[in-house]
């Protein structure tokens, strides 16, 4: 099923992550079902990814088969060279002491013990590493929340006691405190106001520019990534369906889901100054039944511009420059939704 | 790490009448075990003839029971041993089931079955025939007879726990310890012990309750103390014995075994409704005021409560 | 607003005050607003600035601890604030309806959600068993659902979030209410759905003529979707008027701060803005007007006493002493941004 190109590398370097071919499963007999597809990731040290997507589409379970809390049926992941995809046991706890690859969980009210205090919940993985004493700790900590812009006076606070973009924060900070070389944040921003949300998100983008560190952001926000992300991965139910540098991307897509995404952010803006509205990318009654069948494209249902072609599951294929979609149509159908009604 | 006073339930509980209360009680009785003898107005053995079956007077308090020994004597100096025993089995169950309750969680599945099955198993026999089998091998006296109380409480020690556990073990601030290399001691240790505990107490206090009613029913049937030495259940049996003569003799302590059986059942229960999974974990229990504003709020007065 | 209200006013407050902690502090500070039939009025703040407690009085729903402790609040001009706890609920479904951020929380899991429409339907309305189911299918084809039959067979676990917003919606209007609250209705939704929730909101407004106060957070959405918007702060309302006016013309400072930090949508690179420091504690006690401390514009007369809502146009309101000061208005907000020097100290201090 896999149809992974080759991306051409930003540097002559490898990539630090390298997603390749990862099938997943999750549940067992008659319940299961297959959430990734082929999914390919590769990213590089110092840049912001952003990985889109709608509920279901399977991007939080990427991020958690990348740090290994989900096992791919197909497939590896390779960290600096090194395949952790298979990792068990004691490998797989030394691995994960080293502190390399970080995952900021979604809900900090739910991923943050609330018995604990926030100076536990940040030294929590230096206690579990070993080989510093409660001050060396305490000073890792404090430095961790430095970073996350949260003063000391909050250490001794519970989880409860604190708003929830300080919460957020100091999930980030314990992420931090391991010394990552990889950060992967699912949804960061989702539960918080305009205001914390772009705080956030100017902290992560702070931390890649100080540390040279290369974020992952999950988010169903495309706005907000477009003011922060260098690359953004497009999954559409557990398929990337489109790979590419974001103004590249956020300019004129490629494929008719992202498209789609981007005609239905809100925006204060007037509605109509964008090229293309939501009317433009949604099917109506009038458009030709799409193919349908287990081998079909996985947009087809709710693509307004499905062929015959697409009873078939187009491979991800470059478009440009470190740029891939997946979609047959890809050269066609900005011309032809040009030409749909603006309104129904 | 420093630590800061926050919100323990423990020093609510307190704040609860029924809490109070019962802490009182707790409190007599203990007082009673530890001086209960030396205090005792009359010798609890005393026999006095000419006074059987007497009703409260200035002189017995409680009344005389048929060989006209005091009874409020006899309840006093019986407090002690009743109380020790029911915390042998209690202790004894404890011991063993909790530690394995939250351990099984964690030592994979074939050893969760096998555990279960042994629970399953021990929880199918009828105790007083078990205690009686047990005394028989290992001789009468109340500590023999108390082993087999305790192995039988064990399983429900075992079952709490580890339900308990199950529940906490999958919360996510779990998965982000073993994203840290967190290894299963430290998970117990650090996450699921403190939330555990909580409810081991109630557990704790409610098997309290039933093996001082084990007790004094092993006593009635005649298993664990040679008369004449006193406990409580031994005196409700001998009551029972001339009910014809003194209907009104047995309430006198069986009010006492129900009071301290209530009285540790409503400090299970208090401490339950202050600590319960509920209070500690969200915030807001009730969906329909799980807004930000309101979730503000509560958190402003988090905030003034610890700057208090 | 202010003033006389308008000929079908729907949903009246009038100097609005709501208490928490028992009495303890007041959250929600002299509201007035009014929506009339047909209209979407949105209420747009941060967390905690009380346009949830507000809508919860609207509802006669406050939370345990919260009371209405000052002001009116009338339902198609009859005083409602007394109201005993049977007669909001006579009013709720058949006068009101509300709709709220997490739809499966206030659906029972084991039953279907046609059983969970139709009880509505049979409660309220008394209709027989047969009727009420087949106006339940009709409610769910209303509300967009595709293959309303099947879906009125569904538990709500079988059904995406948006769908059970739907169905949350059609339960919400399916005694024909004149006003719809809904409260972050579309917000933990996908921005797809979201986008069809809004196009719904608009099209039942327009075939039913629909009263609907939307709470959000996210200003974007309200520019999508509502005809006035009423900007909270703190528990109080800060400005409010047609929506157009308030983006193209924010008067008060806090709204600018709001609309610097909302969604742009034209997917370009740019600086994300945050508004600096916090909002003030419920309860707080603060003379003058309650933005001053992080309000770049402050000057002397803001600390001084307190600032009332003010009419600048016929509809347009706001509580800010500099509001008519040309020196502020001249900005045009979009584009307006604090010097990079300020927001970087700010950063490090928060």
């Amino acid at each position: 099923m896999t149809a992974q190109v080759t991306q051409p590398p930003a540097t002559a370097a490898p990539p630090l992550l390298a997603v390749a071919g990862v099938d997943v499963v999750l549940g067992h007999g008659w319940r299961a079902t297959q959430v990734l597809t082929g999914v390919g990731l590769d990213i590089w040290p110092g840049e912001i990814v952003g990985l889109v997507g709608e509920t279901g589409s399977g991007k939080t379970t990427l991020a958690r088969t990348i740090v290994g809390l989900v096992r791919p049926r197909q497939g590896r992941i390779m960290f600096a060279g090194t395949e952790i995809s298979g990792l068990r046991g004691g490998a797989r706890r030394r691995e994960r002491r080293s502190g390399h690859v970080q995952l900021v969980f979604q809900d900090p009210l739910r991923s943050l013990d609330p018995d604990l205090t926030v100076a536990e919940i940040v030294g929590e993985g230096l206690a579990i590493r070993g080989g510093l004493d409660t001050r060396q700790i305490s000073e890792k900590v404090d430095d961790a929340l430095a970073k996350v812009g949260l003063e000391a006076a909050l250490r001794d606070r519970a989880p409860g006691q604190i708003s929830g973009g300080q919460r957020q924060r100091v999930s980030i900070a314990r992420a931090l405190a391991a010394g990552p070389r990889l950060l992967l944040c699912d949804e960061p921003v989702s539960a918080l106001d305009a205001s914390n949300r772009n705080y956030i998100l100017r902290l992560l983008a702070g931390l890649r520019d100080s540390l040279n560190l290369p974020i992952v952001i999950i988010s169903h926000d495309l706005s907000s990534l477009a003011g922060i992300a260098d690359r953004v991965v497009v999954l559409y139910r557990g398929r990337i369906v489109e790979d590419g540098p974001v103004s590249q991307v956020f300019s004129a897509p490629r494929h008719p889901y992202t498209a789609l995404l981007m005609a239905s952010a809100p925006s204060v803006r007037s509605q109509g100054d964008g090229p293309l509205t939501v009317h433009h990318l949604r099917r109506t009654a009038a458009d030709p039944p799409p193919p349908d069948g287990g081998t079909a494209c996985v947009f087809a249902a709710r693509c307004p511009f499905a062929i015959a072609a697409c009873a078939t599951q187009p491979p991800l294929t470059t478009v440009a420059d470190r740029w891939t979609a997946a979609c047959h149509r890809h050269r066609e159908w900005g011309e032809l939704a040009s030409k749909r009604p603006r309104h129904p | 790490m420093t630590r800061v006073t926050r919100r323990t339930p423990g020093s609510s509980v307190l704040r609860l009448p029924s809490a109070r209360i019962a802490v009182a009680i707790l409190a007599v009785i203990v007082f009673l075990a530890i001086f209960g003898s030396t205090l005792a107005p009359q010798s609890p053995l005393a026999i006095d003839a000419g006074a059987l079956y007497r009703g409260p007077s200035p002189h017995h308090l409680l009344g005389t029971d048929y060989l006209g020994r005091d009874v409020l004597s006899r309840l006093m100096a019986g407090t002690r041993l009743s109380v020790l025993t029911a915390f042998e089995a209690v202790g004894i169950g404890l011991v063993i089931g909790a530690p394995l309750g939250v351990a099984t969680v964690f030592l994979g599945r074939w050893f969760d079955f096998s555990a279960n099955r042994v629970a399953d198993a021990l929880m199918t026999l009828p105790s007083i025939f078990f205690a009686v089998a047990v005394t028989a091998a290992l001789g009468n006296g109340l500590v023999q007879a108390m082993l087999p109380v305790g192995i039988l409480l064990a399983p429900v020690f075992f079952r709490v726990s580890r339900a308990a556990t199950l529940e906490f073990s999958r919360a996510q601030y779990v998965e982000a310890a073993e994203l840290l290399g967190g290894s299963k001691l430290h998970v117990i240790r650090v996450h699921v012990l403190r939330k555990v505990l909580p409810t081991i107490a109630v557990t704790t206090a409610t098997a309290a309750a039933g093996a001082l009613l084990a007790v004094s029913f092993l006593t009635f049937l005649g298993i664990g103390v040679q008369p004449p030495t006193p406990t409580w259940g031994g005196v409700l049996s001998s009551d029972l014995d001339y009910l014809n003569l003194a209907p009104w003799a047995p309430f006198i302590p069986g009010a006492l075994i129900a009071i301290t059986v209530g009285a540790l059942n409503a400090l299970a229960d208090a401490y339950r409704d202050r600590a319960g999974a509920g209070e500690l974990h969200s915030p807001v229990t009730d969906p329909v005021i799980k807004t930000h504003s309101t979730l503000q709020a509560l958190e402003a007065a988090d905030d003034r409560q610890t700057a208090a | 607003m202010t003033g006389k209200p308008p000929r079908d006013e729907v949903l009246g407050l009038e100097d609005l005050h709501v208490t928490v902690h028992d009495g303890a502090a007041t959250a929600v500070r002299g509201v007035s607003l009014s929506v009339a039939a047909g209209e979407i009025v949105g209420l747009v703040g941060e967390s905690g600035s009380g346009k949830t407690l507000t809508c919860r009085a609207a509802l006669g729903v406050l939370p345990p601890g919260c009371a209405v402790g000052h002001g009116t609040i009338s339902f198609e001009r009859q005083d409602v604030t007394d109201l005993s706890r049977r007669g909001w609920e006579r009013l709720h479904g058949t006068g009101m309806g509300a709709v709220f951020q997490d739809p499966a929380s206030y659906l029972n899991p084991n039953l279907t959600v046609g059983s969970q429409l139709a009880e509505v339907l049979r409660v309220k309305q008394r209709l027989p068993r047969r009727e009420a189911r087949r106006r339940g299918i009709d409610l769910l084809a209303a509300v967009g659902l595709h293959r309303p039959d099947w879906v009125f067979h569904q538990v709500p676990g079988e059904l995406s979030g948006g769908m059970l917003q739907r169905v949350m919606i059609a339960i919400a209007i399916s005694c024909e209410p004149r006003l719809l609250i809904a409260d972050e209705a579309t917000t933990a939704l996908d921005v797809t759905i979201q986008a069809e929730i809004i196009e719904l909101l608009r099209d039942l407004r327009d075939q039913r003529g629909l009263a609907v106060l939307f709470v959000s957070h996210d200003l974007a959405v309200i520019r999508e979707l509502c005809d006035r918007v009423i900007v909270f702060y703190a528990g109080e309302i800060v400005e409010s008027g047609p929506v157009g006016e308030i983006i193209e013309r924010p008067r008060h400072p806090y709204t600018q701060a709001l609309l610097r930090v909302a969604s742009v949508g034209d997917f370009r690179r740019r600086e994300l803005q945050v508004i600096p420091g916090q909002p003030p504690q419920v309860g707080a006690d603060i003379t003058g007007c309650r933005f001053a401390g992080r309000c770049p514009a402050a000057i002397e007369a803001c600390r001084s006493g307190p600032v009332s809502l003010a009419p600048l146009s016929h509809a347009h309101q706001a509580r800010c002493v500099r509001a008519t000061d040309p020196a502020l208005t001249a900005v045009p907000v979009t584009t307006a941004a604090t010097t990079a020097a300020a927001e970087a100290a700010e950063l490090a201090a928060r």
